[in-house]
């Protein structure tokens, strides 16, 4: 049975960057979904099946700190890898990413390399 | 390292890793962006222990061009697809200055990036700043990145 990805990025460019270098990294997902903040990410976990999360930080309505921390009070969720993909690289913010559940970061702008580098081992 | 030089490294980075297009810096050096005609700004507020403002102006032709290359698909005018690449170009850049101006991250916020165009306007959005603006050049013509911080 293949893997689903879920990309979340306030940005729909970005989604669809994010996607172009999955493909172009030869990393295949049978099914690719897109939230454009942590709300609709959480309302797609509740229903769908995603094997792995790739999320932004800065967003409206619910950014990726807060969804990683709603997402770890939620049985159902709580143990999907979520990969931050974001402008921020500061210590304080990706430390904090990672103690709530985060499993790697990779900062904007990215290569296609460099997602297969972080990503491909997390598969 | 000097902030007007990590704009013009980040730039560089950002346009040949994302948008897959040659970028240079203008041999014709400005102060100012002056009255911005048929353009497309991208900005994205800077707040804490520095305040002030990114943003990259860009004339709609040569957004369009970069629009395209950055989704590789053909735009032809200027639409929500051009405004979200501009903002989010605004939003790479100004996550690389924060970098240089903080080092934990945490005392600087950076806001949602946003977007102006219009046909004819001039962007000041605060008095007393310093400013540094650089004009690039690519195959589809020029654009500014202007970054005010506030004295």
């Amino acid at each position: 049975m293949g893997k689903n990805v879920l990309l979340v990025d306030d940005s729909s460019t970005m989604r669809k960057i994010i996607g172009r270098s999955l493909r172009q990294a030869g990393i295949e997902f049978d099914n690719i979904f897109e939230a454009g903040d942590g709300l609709e990410a959480l309302a797609i976990l509740e229903k769908e099946k995603v094997d792995i999360v790739l999320s932004d930080i800065n967003m409206p309505n619910m950014d990726g700190i807060s969804f990683l921390r709603e997402k770890s009070n939620r049985d159902n969720m709580k143990d999907i890898p979520v990969l931050m993909i974001s402008t921020e690289t500061g210590d304080d913010i990706i430390g904090e990413a990672k103690s709530l559940g985060a499993v790697g970061s990779i900062k904007k702008p990215f290569t296609p390399d460099k997602v297969n580098e972080v990503l491909g081992p997390l598969l | 390292m000097e902030i007007k030089e990590k704009i013009i490294d980040a730039a560089i980075e950002i346009f040949s890793t994302m948008v897959m297009m040659d970028v240079s810096v203008s041999e014709e050096g400005v102060n100012d962006s002056g009255r911005l005609q048929d353009t497309i700004t991208g900005l994205i507020g800077l707040a804490g222990t520095h305040k002030g403002v990114l943003a990259i102006h860009i004339p709609h032709p040569v957004a369009l061009a970069i629009t395209s290359n950055f989704l590789g698909i053909d735009i032809s005018e200027i639409n929500e697809d051009v405004e979200d690449a501009v903002g989010e170009l605004a939003n790479m850049l100004g996550g690389n200055v924060k970098t240089v101006l903080t080092e934990n991250g945490r005392d600087i916020d950076l806001s949602l990036p946003s977007t102006i165009s219009g046909s004819s306007y001039h962007f000041q959005p605060s008095k007393d700043v310093e400013k540094v603006v650089v004009r690039f050049e690519t195959a589809h013509g020029p654009f500014l990145i202007e970054l005010q911080l506030e004295k």
